[in-house]
């Protein structure tokens, strides 16, 4: 049994160990594909005042021997290597002489709060409506339905546009940008805590909605399926009581929807950056946009070398905890 | 049991509503404060009465500068990615640090900060000499010497700093004679004369003065490695401006006032400037800030509001621009479209000139600047800005038969026609030897008032027999083909636009050198000018000409005579003026900003209230309600 299980997870772990070299590679190369030069747009950046034809050029110089950008791709690639084994990603391009890992540390916890909350959130209100509809039918279930199926299909973005427009800009319930208000420091002052609530609402809004539209629409199928099980029927006519039938049924239905959760949380962080985006919300989403169009290839290839991590993280554990659960995935695998 | 459960249910949802609005108050701000960092950072005589918010009253908003994160507050490099409180341009930006003497691009005259009176050079023209302020000293209250505009300089020189590189052609040194005196020596060329004393007194209110004592610590931190210099984040500077750092994160900065401040002596400003906080929100594009600006959570805009006139005509908010009426704003930079002179067809000076006249100007001015432009009519086409000093500089009614408006369809065809240039097989095109004259037009994509301009400069060509097609790559890619001035511009890129400079203390000589001086081709990163790589002896000599001259009759002639060479040879030409800086200014909480004829003397420049004499007018601002 223990063997078979090495077995598994041995060949998992060797098919993640490939994927992952290859993610890396594409995470290093695919931003220096991009056509156009980022230390010509360093440049540019303060050569506007310059009169003199070589010093702008001396400082061109400079950048390019400092960024690495003059030596060839494959000596690039392994100097990186070698300073991404030791957790040095280098400096960001665009805010150098800020480290990538400096910005990423700034960034990436505004979106951790925004998304594992949102994420959590949306799943149980998904789930909840999810199995009610199920269990309710009727009325309840023919107007969750279709809303679902509509509200889940929307992307983040689109879902934030509209949020912003009508909560933000005609309502003027809600702030349209930033992560806390604009006259204020931060610190641990109620005010302040108000301020950073107040102007979450939207983005976590934005993400959850679509969240629960998913989860729910899942959980009813779910919920439906194991209603109609075998021994749904038979604990009927045992006449165990209804609540207790419902608390099995859903407690079955759950696994599956279980496994969502591991994924979306393994996900998060490349989730919903564009809802970042569209409210200005400090964060990975608004990290990565900056990165993107200041060519920052250091600072895009740390970012969606963590995306890249997290997703094949969630993917292993939960492939791995499968194989413990359900030992028919193990047997048809190590065959 | 299901009514139950509806109640349920909507009672767990709303609990999930509240806590999940709970949830983040712990999460996030706890990330993101740099507590120890703010408590650094504030200096330790200044704790404001309460750290964590700005009060409105007391605190000035900008837009449209910063956007991006601060990365620090180092005087000596260009990459601190800090606009609002560093910029050594023509119009420095002196809020934390400051220049011997301050441009003003209203009348041209450069007025003393740091230094007292005015400069003088010797007789040769190849030495200026200036006194310094004795009431002048840096934020750790030592006194600001001659000896500290030395030893930046040598330090600029040492370790090659932008700065350094930019003018060690044209100075040879700087020296403090004694602590109140300091000498400027020009590079002098092989006649004995100053290569370029034009440049050499643009130094004076281009380049800041940086403390002699803490730049010595950072030597000492550096260990004499440029590199580190220059990406020190220097948080331990000490300034001489009216403001320093007080918080800086990924969302805003925010400047406060050093009320220890020099020039509240009486022998600068008399007072400390009104503001006691200088913020700036980082917002994602035009539109966020815009919207903030509306909201009244921004009182000085330096950005592009589309249509600004209906944020007070339409919105009736408190919002106004430097001029009550369109142009609204103060042009001072041309964007201008390039022709690549290497291509065949716009090596002609006729095809040139037939397209540029042939443009609707006045659609260009309507659609891309929202009428924030003269027109031509207004300023009519030269190589100068509308602004009343360059326009003085040249003889108008010399070139007025050679200035164009735009629309002139027909002269544009006779022009052709003229030439030889006709269309000979009937297809709508006419031909230059034997092929149809086709071309590319273009910009960078997403740079909108931009490619508004290219799209009507495309349509011209179809009135005219000319084909002329648009296509809009990545800035990224844009810039560096643009720039590569040491071989000829690829296919696609026949005409392009690029900026020109603005107004600054060595204009309009400098706009004119980078729009046509040859000197620049052959430059494999070239971001001066003069990228459609135009080559005339005969301009060459009279722009080399210029820094030299000091007869004001001689000047305004070399200027006509660049100017009908500018207009006869068009190797590019202006599609709109721009301002300086866009000046937009709410007025819900602080008034009295500068306005077209608001009586202050000198003129207050719409330039942000930081930048050169336009700092004058923090000092002038007051409370709507006090």
């Amino acid at each position: 049994m223990l063997k078979g299980y090495l077995k598994y997870f041995l060949n998992k772990l060797g098919w993640f160990a490939l994927t992952f070299v290859f993610a890396f590679l594409l995470n290093f190369i695919l931003p220096r594909l991009m056509p156009g030069d980022p230390v010509a747009a360093i440049v540019s950046r303060f050569a506007q005042g310059m009169s003199n034809t070589s010093g702008v050029q001396a400082i061109y110089e400079q950048y390019t021997e400092l960024f690495g950008t003059n030596k060839p791709m494959t000596e690039q690639f392994f100097i990186y290597l070698k300073n991404v084994a030791r957790g040095d990603f280098g400096f960001s391009f665009s805010q150098y002489p800020r480290t990538v890992a400096d910005v990423i540390k700034s960034s990436i916890w505004w979106t951790i709060a925004l998304q594992f909350p949102a994420i959590i959130v949306g799943w149980l209100i998904g789930n909840t409506l999810g199995a009610l509809a199920a269990y309710l039918k009727g009325g309840f279930d023919k107007v969750l339905m279709p809303i679902s199926l509509f509200v889940s299909n929307f992307p983040t973005f689109g879902m934030a546009v509209i949020f912003m427009v009508v909560f933000g800009v005609n309502l003027k319930w809600f702030p349209t940008s930033g992560g806390y208000g604009f006259d204020l420091i931060p610190n641990f002052s109620w005010n302040f805590i108000q301020s950073v609530i107040v102007h979450y609402q939207l983005p976590f809004w934005s993400i959850v909605v679509i969240a629960i539209g998913g989860q729910a629409i899942g959980m009813r199928s779910m919920s439906i399926y194991e209603l109609n099980a075998d021994y749904v029927k038979y604990s009927r006519f045992m006449g165990i009581k209804d609540r207790k039938i419902v608390g099995y049924v859903f407690r079955n239905a759950m696994l599956p929807q279980v496994t969502g959760l591991a994924l979306s949380i393994g996900t998060m962080v490349g989730g919903a950056l564009v809802a970042e985006i569209v409210f200005s919300y400090p964060g990975l989403g608004t990290t990565l946009l900056r990165a993107v169009l200041g060519q920052d290839y250091p600072l895009i290839s740390a970012v969606t070398l963590i995306i890249t991590v997290m997703a094949l993280f969630a993917n292993f554990i939960i492939e791995i905890l499968y194989g413990f659960i359900d030992p028919r995935i193990k047997a048809t695998q190590s065959d | 049991m299901k009514k139950i459960l509806y109640v349920v249910s909507f009672l767990v949802i709303a609990s999930m509503i509240i806590t999940a609005c709970a949830t983040p108050a712990t999460e996030a701000p706890m990330a993101e404060i740099p507590a120890t960092e703010a408590a650094t950072e504030i200096p330790a005589t200044q704790e404001p009465a309460d750290p964590n918010s700005l009060p409105r009253n007391e605190t000035l908003y900008f837009n449209g500068q910063q956007w991006g994160p601060v990365v620090g507050w180092n005087p000596y490099s260009n990459s601190m990615n800090n606009a609002l409180g560093i910029a050594q341009q023509d119009n420095s930006r002196v809020v934390m640090f400051e220049t011997p003497y301050l441009y003003n691009m209203l009348d041209g005259n450069m007025y003393p900060l740091l230094a007292d009176g005015d400069f003088t050079w010797n007789a040769d023209r190849t030495e200026i000499t200036f006194k310094m302020n004795a009431a002048a000293h840096w934020s750790d209250g030592t006194p600001l010497t001659a000896e500290d505009v030395a030893y930046t300089w040598a330090t600029h020189v040492k370790y090659n700093t932008p700065v350094g590189s930019a003018n060690m052609p044209y100075v040879e040194n700087i020296e403090a004679t004694d602590a109140e005196t300091v000498v400027v020596k020009a590079k002098l060329g092989e006649d004995g004369k100053a290569v370029n004393p034009l440049l050499v007194a643009g130094y004076l209110s281009t380049n800041y003065v940086i403390q002699k004592a803490w730049t010595e610590t950072l030597e000492a931190r550096v260990a004499g490695d440029t590199t580190a210099l220059l990406a020190d984040t220097a948080e331990d500077v000490v300034w001489s401006g009216p403001y320093s750092k007080y918080f800086a994160d990924d969302t805003k900065v925010v400047f406060i006032r050093d009320d220890n401040y020099w020039g509240q002596d009486a022998s600068m400003w008399g007072k400390l400037p009104s503001p006691k906080y200088l913020a700036h929100v980082i917002f994602k594009d035009n539109a966020a800030g815009t919207t903030a600006l509306q909201a009244g959570e921004v009182d000085v805009s330096q950005q592009f509001n589309s249509n600004v006139q209906d944020l007070w005509l339409t919105q009736g908010l408190p919002i106004s621009t430097y001029l009550p009426e369109a142009p609204y704003q103060i042009g001072a930079t041309l964007p201008t479209a390039f022709f690549n002179l290497n291509t065949p067809g716009l090596d002609q000076a006729a095809v040139r000139k037939a397209i540029a006249i042939a443009v609707d100007y006045p659609t260009i001015i309507a659609n891309a600047m929202t009428n924030q432009s003269a027109t031509f009519d207004q300023a009519p086409r030269s190589l100068m800005n509308p602004t009343a000093g360059e326009q003085a500089s040249y003889d108008s009614a010399a070139v007025k038969d050679l200035q164009w408006a735009g629309n002139d369809v027909e002269g544009a065809k006779k022009l052709l026609d003229d030439a030889g240039v006709v269309d000979t097989d009937g297809d709508g095109l006419r031909e230059y030897n034997g092929k149809n004259l086709s071309f590319v037009a273009t910009c960078p994509n997403g740079w909108s008032d931009w490619q508004a301009a290219i799209e009507v400069v495309a349509a011209a060509g179809k009135e005219i027999g000319i084909e002329i097609t648009t296509n809009y790559p990545e800035w990224a890619v844009y810039q560096t083909v643009v720039t590569k001035s040491d071989t000829p511009l690829p296919e696609g890129y026949d005409i392009f636009m690029m900026w020109s400079d603005g107004a600054g203390p060595t204009q309009p000589w400098g706009r004119i050198r980078k729009l046509m001086s040859s000197e620049f081709i052959g430059m494999p990163s070239n971001w001066n000018g003069n990228w459609g790589q135009y080559t005339n002896p005969e301009a060459d000599a009279l722009i080399a000409s210029i820094p030299a001259e000091t007869d004001e009759a001689k000047l305004k002639e070399t200027y006509t005579a660049l100017v009908k060479m500018y207009l006869t040879d068009v190797p590019s030409f202006t599609l709109m003026y721009r301002p300086q800086s866009f000046h937009t200014v709410n007025e819900s909480i602080w008034t009295n900003f500068p306005h077209n004829g608001d009586g202050t003397n000198p003129p207050v420049p719409p330039l942000d209230l930081t930048d050169g004499w336009s700092i004058a007018g923090l000092y002038n601002l007051t409370l709507v309600n006090p």
